[in-house]
């Protein structure tokens, strides 16, 4: 079976592995300074970092004349100490013994000086930025032909608009020929007239991207009359050539993304707008359409035609009402005429004769009632309820009643 | 309507819009509004280029080659 140890055993042990390391007990390092602090007992703990990797460090207080200058962020410096394991927390770090200035370091405050120098001028002042058009059609690119940036910058383009025109400006990154490269990169684009530049490259170190914190460059930046993306390293360095530039992209891709419009965006955009277009017109149209119906129906009334339309209607009316009264008095004159009929059948002598009782004429048609009419001798007629008889009057006799 | 940009042509069809959707305005003028969207539109249209472009590289010489 297999022994287990304890972490302070395996700490222990790897910090005797370091110390019997020839080579890591006097080295020299090279590295940018940051994270410092002074700690009141004296001691110094920082970060020595470069591009890809970082290292605790420590200057203790004992070794304080190994360092004649006060440590700042960013400085370039040259540790010179022992990498020793720290076993209560099993981390290695360096132990300074002597810290000394880098000649980079020297760059970088030839960078400070710059810096403080042309925002003195205004260069880096707002109201000097020029907007990046929003719908950019031709794209100048002064970068190296080869590596990431100009392939990042291609692919973002064409994915976001392939109509996008890219000219670029193969320039020298880096090195010498760095500076005049790129200050003839922005001239040859600006008289090209494309619509903005992006001036940028990779990453690197502090001495690889020192073209892009000299003062020509910055001033052919600023010069240029055409707007200037700046996409220099990587988000953390900033350039002098960031500063001056009307716009900083932390990347060559986000350099990109800034510059190029999306086609498709922009297509959807206007799609809308003709939508929206069509549509207030249509209801423009309807709505004219509503009220020249609505002022038709109104002419319509007033028109003669409708004018005699309506005589013609109210006529009829009258008509009606006319036979609807005539009616009405034939129907009352009909019903009195039946009242009056019968009224008179009631009355008619005629009648009385069925009863037994006889109606009496002379001659002439006149009716006899009185006894003193019929002289013996005349003839008289009798009316009957069936008949008529003619008769003699033989006698009289007067009868009072 | 020439050298103007398109982010001007879409300024102005929104004011077209605008202007068809709210305003009282005659028929006549209606109309004449709404063809001058359609010119905007058209010129919107005719300004994005979607034609896929080829990288260009500028040589030693200033001329341009395809990268």
């Amino acid at each position: 079976m297999k022994h287990v140890y304890s972490v302070t055993q395996i700490n222990s042990y790897i910090r005797n592995m370091f110390t019997q390391d020839f080579m890591l007990q006097s080295i020299r390092i090279r590295g940018e300074v940051s994270n410092c602090k002074y700690h009141s007992s004296g001691h110094i703990y920082f970060t020595l970092k470069d591009g890809k990797a970082a290292m605790a460090c420590v200057m203790f207080a004992g070794n304080r004349s190994g360092l004649a200058f006060r440590m700042q962020e960013g400085q370039q410096v040259i540790v010179d100490g022992s990498v020793d394991v720290y076993e209560r927390d099993g981390r290695y770090q360096l132990y300074a013994r002597e810290i000394t200035r880098d000649g980079v370091g020297l760059l970088y405050e030839q960078y400070e000086r710059l810096k403080a120098e042309l925002a003195e001028l205004g260069m880096f002042a707002p109201e000097y930025k020029r907007p990046i058009p929003r719908y950019v059609r031709t794209l100048g690119v002064v970068t190296a032909p080869t590596g990431a940036a100009v392939r990042d910058i291609i692919q973002i383009t064409s994915r976001r608009n392939p109509g996008v025109q890219i000219i670029l400006y193969p320039a020298i990154v880096q090195g010498d020929q760095a500076q005049a490269s790129i200050i003839r990169g922005i001239h040859a684009l600006s008289t090209l007239s494309v619509d903005v530049i992006i001036v940028g490259r990779g990453g690197g170190s502090i001495e690889d991207l020192w073209a892009f914190n000299e003062r020509e460059v910055a001033q052919a930046i600023f010069d240029c009359p055409i707007p200037v993306i700046s996409a220099v390293g990587h988000e953390t360095d900033t350039t002098i050539a960031d500063l001056v530039a009307d716009l900083r992209a932390p990347t060559p891709s986000a350099a990109a993304e800034l510059a190029v419009f999306e086609l498709s965006a922009v297509e959807d955009r206007m799609e809308e707008y003709a939508a929206a277009l069509l549509r207030a017109m249509l209801e423009r149209c309807g709505g004219y359409r509503r009220k020249a119906e609505m002022m038709a129906a109104l002419l319509k009334v007033g028109s003669p035609a409708g004018r005699l339309k309506q005589n013609r209607m109210y006529a009829l009316r009258l008509e009606e009402r006319l036979q609807a009264a005539m009616r009405d008095r034939l129907q009352c004159a009909r019903h009195r005429f039946a009242l009056c009929t019968e009224k008179l059948k009631g009355l008619s002598p005629l009648d009385k004769l069925s009863q037994g009782f006889s109606w009496v004429m002379d001659e002439s048609g006149r009716g006899v009632s009185d006894v003193e009419l019929a002289e013996p001798g005349r003839i008289l007629t009798i009316h009957m309820k069936n008949g008529i008889v003619r008769a003699r009057v033989e006698e009289k006799e007067k009868v009072i009643r | 309507m020439k050298n103007q940009t398109l982010e001007d042509a879409f300024g102005q069809l929104e004011a077209v819009i605008g202007r068809l959707e709210s305003e009282e305005i005659p028929l006549e003028e209606a109309f004449r509004v709404y063809s001058e969207g359609m010119e905007l539109l058209q010129f919107c249209n005719a300004s994005i280029d979607a034609v896929e472009k080829k990288v260009l590289k500028i040589n030693e010489d200033g001329g341009l080659d395809e990268f």
